[in-house]
């Protein structure tokens, strides 16, 4: 009940916005501590989306008090209006509440990316696919409470799977999942939404709808169906996405497709907990989800303030400037973005595949099944990393101008953030996923094991991990002492004309090698190697194929004939009492 | 002037250089820009790869911008005047001539040579005897035979083929050495000279045999390694009408200075151009490969009738000359002008600058990595092209 205390702070913040940002964007942060006191609870997993969005929250307003002055006082207001319709869904004990939560966020987001849009295209794409995912949510609540007797609007366990396939697909829609991946990237990379409200819509917006299928799959009979169905196109997903991170020229399109990526990743752990039965591998996969999603918000919001920090969109436009602790956030960010140790992506990263690994170790089917989604995942990741590397050397490594940068407190705070929780990441482990190994510094209490049974199938010590790394680089700082620079003219074969190497060239590479798939297009004009998103084109062909059959039908039946009017009438009437019946 | 004459273009298109334009049978005087092509404007995204002048990867400087939006190559431009030559000839004796012009790409100094001492004959009325004739002959394929062996053994080096590529330059050093024995140099120096041919052909059939039997199992093994062959077929096609030498016979085209040449008599031989279809670097390859057998069979040939030495009664006169042979690149044209025993003016058209403009053309639409393989088999030779005869 608490919790409403810091919803109720979120509208207030909504409010005091119009007269102050500042206050509006510290009010956002006296809600989220408020939340994390009143909603986090260690021993229930639900809650940890509570934990992760409000940390969140809290970054990006510290990161807004001196970013969004360019863009009026409706910004931070909107944006605590967005946050409040999320901390609705959070802390909603009913359906009715989250669906309000989901409507407030879906609208105030809609108004952030519209205000600041220069085209029609990217609101309205975001609107027609909220509202799509309205439709599924509310068709899945309505199944739901159906399912409980019609009276009660609270979350209660459910009979089939019929209200958890609605609302997963509901929220898949919002997720930017295969196919619906415009739905996240083209408001995100082309609606101009500022970088405070890209990190918001890409870290905790889309993380609703992976809280949503994990509260529903707590309350629904396992579904090997429907786990099948999520690992399909998570898998998918996260292949695709990462491809198209790799080739993505706007780093906010980069960033969306990163986060339908993480999405993806997400949504093959929520299939395998569909699929798995024994307790203690289900354990290790919430866990899975859980830092996972730890991870992508973290790292998204990393990756997005970034991006804000660099003056530019584009690649090609990229100014950014220099300033230390900007880049250790940034890198740290992208590091786990890429899935790299030592940091809660690499965890993430690691106990995912290790999941795949063990279904697979188990054999049968859906041990074929997993082999090749685990397969499919560490592809995508490895081409994530490489969209990674991309926006590291393009935004941080070669720093175009001398000027510092603004908000390096909060980036260097995510950074930190994630390298923290990856070294307490045990903490919220069960005793019966931890272990030790005698005679070496892998610790009990400091070491994660993967297992499904009695026998561990795997382990990490984040610790010993980062002791290590540290250790290495300590040693040679020792050695060999703080690295003396020596600027000298580049070499490029002899000439005094220097080779400037392109993001573009960068993932040419992909977009040739992979050109049956990416639909590549090589012309001798003036951008020889291009690339169509081909689930939007057949999405878009699909759409006109609907709208001519419509019309075919609207002109040959429906053309103001009283007796097709009449039989249509019958035979809808018909169609309704039938589905009415087999529901009852 | 018995082998070319100056008028209207007659035959196929051989080259130009210094307001010079030749083709099979005549030279048309005509000015022709030979300036660096302006370079097209970079697009968004694309960048300029400039590859050399200083690299490791290539045998002499050139400088090379590939534009590319990455791996792509939209366009190429190649710069052989980086480290440009001005070599003065005109005002010079015959005898020095003949010094500096068998010194302006040394690897090929029997084609360089018979082709300036072919234009000064013509210009000074020499009638070749035939024993000198058929030693130009088997000088002119050794060579070929050497220069194909190094270009074959190029194209196996981007590939990681280091034991083929090894056992190419061995056979290459056997190639020299049987230069070696039978000039006293290993490069041909001053063994060709207007008038002249002074060569020791004892061993030379026997040991050409022995290099040709040996590459042709290296060709049958490098043809049945699909790897290699992958990075050869579609790289870089290319069927232009100005292409010569083997890129022109890897296109189908039967354009060589040996059936359409007087200048050295071949027709003797029998001799048909080895033909391939394709246009890429896989039939130039081939081209090159082939005549390697070929051309050992052309120095078992004109071992009959060939003579060891020859001298021209007297390196006097006026006169205007002009001679064209089939250099291992292709048509090497030398056009002079002397008067009483001076070099008042020379021309050469090298193949290799047909052939830079043949290899700019086939890199659009290749990648970076097919880079190597293209260039190599097109066998450019800088020194020849980058050089300006003064």
């Amino acid at each position: 009940m608490y919790q409403y205390i810091a919803v109720i702070i979120f509208g207030i913040a909504a409010l005091l916005s119009v007269i102050s940002r500042k206050a509006g964007y510290i009010t956002v942060v006296a809600g989220s501590v408020i939340l994390i006191v009143a909603g986090f609870r260690p021993s229930d997993y639900q809650s940890y989306f509570i934990l992760i969005s409000s940390i969140v929250w809290i970054l990006i307003s510290i990161y807004s008090l001196e970013y969004d002055r360019k863009y009026g006082r409706w910004l931070s207001s909107l944006f605590s209006l967005t946050v409040m319709g999320m901390a609705m869904i959070l802390v909603s004990q009913t359906y009715l509440i989250f669906i309000a939560g989901w409507e407030v966020m879906s609208i105030a987001s809609y108004a952030i990316i519209g205000l600041n849009s220069r085209d029609h295209t990217p609101p309205y794409v975001f609107m027609v696919f909220s509202e799509i995912s309205t439709i599924l949510i509310i068709a899945g609540s309505v199944f739901a409470i159906f399912q409980q007797g019609g009276f009660s609007f609270s979350f209660l366990p459910v009979g089939n799977d019929t209200p958890l396939l609605l609302i997963s697909l509901g929220c898949i829609t919002k997720m930017g999942i295969t196919p619906f991946m415009i739905s996240e990237w083209l408001p995100i990379a082309h609606g101009n939404a500022p970088a405070n409200a890209s990190a918001m819509l890409s870290a905790t917006m889309t993380l609703m709808g992976v809280f949503m299928i994990f509260r529903l799959i707590s309350l629904s009979p396992q579904s090997i169906a429907i786990g099948i169905f999520f690992l399909a196109i998570g898998s998918i997903s996260v292949l695709f996405a990462s491809i198209y991170a790799y080739i993505a020229e706007n780093m906010k399109m980069l960033g969306g497709f990163s986060t339908i990526e993480n999405n993806g990743s997400i949504l093959s752990a929520l299939g395998l907990l569909l699929i798995v039965q024994q307790d203690v591998f289900r354990i290790f996969i919430i866990l899975t989800i859980i830092i996972f999603s730890f991870a992508h918000s973290l790292g998204k919001t990393g990756l997005f303030l970034t991006v804000g920090s660099t003056k530019g969109e584009y690649f090609s436009q990229v100014s950014a400037g220099s300033g230390r602790w900007v880049s250790a956030g940034s890198i740290i960010s992208f590091a786990s973005l890429s899935g790299l140790f030592p940091t809660l992506g690499g965890l993430a990263t690691w106990m995912l595949l290790e999941s795949f690994f063990m279904e697979a170790y188990l054999g049968g089917f859906l041990g074929i099944i997993a082999i090749v989604v685990g397969s499919v995942i560490a592809m995508g990741e490895g081409m994530a990393a490489g969209a990674m590397i991309k926006m590291s050397s393009f935004t941080q490594l070669y720093p175009k101008t001398r000027t510092s940068r603004s908000g390096g407190l909060a980036i260097f705070l995510v950074g930190s953030l994630i390298i923290l929780l990856f070294l307490a990441s045990p903490i919220v482990f069960p005793a019966v996923l931890k272990g030790s190994v005698s005679g070496t510094l892998v610790f009990y209490g400091f070491t994660i094991e993967s297992r499904f049974g009695p026998a561990d199938f795997g382990l990490i010590s984040p610790l010993y991990i980062t002791v290590v790394i540290g250790a290495f680089a300590l040693l040679a700082y020792a050695i060999f002492g703080k690295p003396r620079e020596r600027a000298v003219p580049a070499w490029n074969g002899g000439r005094q004309d220097l080779t400037v190497y392109t993001s573009y060239s960068y993932s040419s590479n992909i977009r040739l090698m992979l050109r049956r798939i990416l639909r590549t297009h090589v012309t001798s004009g003036s951008q020889p190697v291009s690339v169509v998103d081909i689930f939007w084109n057949t999405m878009i062909a699909v759409a006109r194929s609907y709208r001519n059959m419509a019309r075919r039908i609207t002109l040959g039946v429906m053309n103001s004939s009283i007796g097709w009017y009449m039989v249509y009438m019958i035979v809808t009437f018909m169609v309704v009492l039938l589905i009415s019946a087999y529901v009852a | 002037m018995k082998y070319y004459s100056f008028g209207e273009p007659s035959g196929r298109f051989i080259g130009y250089s210094q307001g010079f334009k030749v083709y099979a049978t005549t030279i048309a005087r005509q000015y022709t820009d030979m300036r660096q092509p302006e370079k097209k404007a970079v697009p968004q995204g694309e960048f300029y790869f400039g590859y050399g002048p200083s690299t490791g990867g290539m045998i002499e400087s050139v400088g090379v911008d590939l534009l590319t939006p990455g791996e792509l190559i939209t366009e190429a431009y190649v710069n052989p005047s980086y480290k440009q030559r001005n070599v003065t000839i005109r005002g010079r004796t015959i005898g020095d001539a003949s010094l500096i012009v068998e010194r302006i790409n040394a690897f090929h100094c029997a084609a360089h040579s018979i082709a300036f001492a072919s234009a000064v004959e013509d210009a000074l009325g020499f009638d070749l005897p035939d024993g000198i004739a058929h030693t130009r002959i088997i000088a002119l394929e050794l060579e070929r035979i050497r220069s194909n062996l190094l270009v074959i053994e190029r194209m196996c080096q981007p590939a990681g083929f280091g034991v083929p590529a090894n056992q190419l330059a061995i056979l290459r050093e056997e190639a020299t050495r049987i230069v070696s024995r039978a000039t006293g140099h290993r490069y041909f120096f001053s063994s060709i000279s207007p008038g002249c041919s002074m060569m020791n052909l004892s061993g030379v059939g026997n040991a050409v045999r022995k290099i040709s039997s040996t590459f042709s199992r290296i060709y049958d093994d490098l043809l049945e390694s699909k790897v290699f062959m992958s990075r050869l077929i579609n790289n870089g096609k290319v069927s232009i009408d100005s292409l010569i030498g083997p890129a022109a016979r890897a296109s189908g085209q039967a354009r060589d200075a040996r059936i359409d040449s007087a200048t050295l008599p071949y027709s003797r031989f029998g001799f048909t151009p080895v033909l391939h279809e394709t246009s890429d670097a896989f039939a130039r390859f081939q081209v090159r490969s082939e005549e390697i057998l070929q051309s050992a069979g052309i120095v078992s040939d004109a071992l009959n009738g060939a003579s060891n030495t020859g001298k021209m009664e007297k390196l006097e006169g006026d006169g205007e000359g002009a001679a064209r042979v089939e250099s291992p690149q292709g048509d090497l044209f030398y056009y002079v002008k002397v008067e009483n025993s001076i070099v008042r003016d020379i021309v050469m058209v090298s193949p290799s600058s047909s052939n830079i403009a043949a290899f700019t053309q086939s890199m659009k639409g290749n990648i970076f990595t097919d880079f190597h393989f293209n260039w190599e088999s097109f066998g450019i030779w800088i020194s020849e092209a980058g050089v300006v005869l003064q």
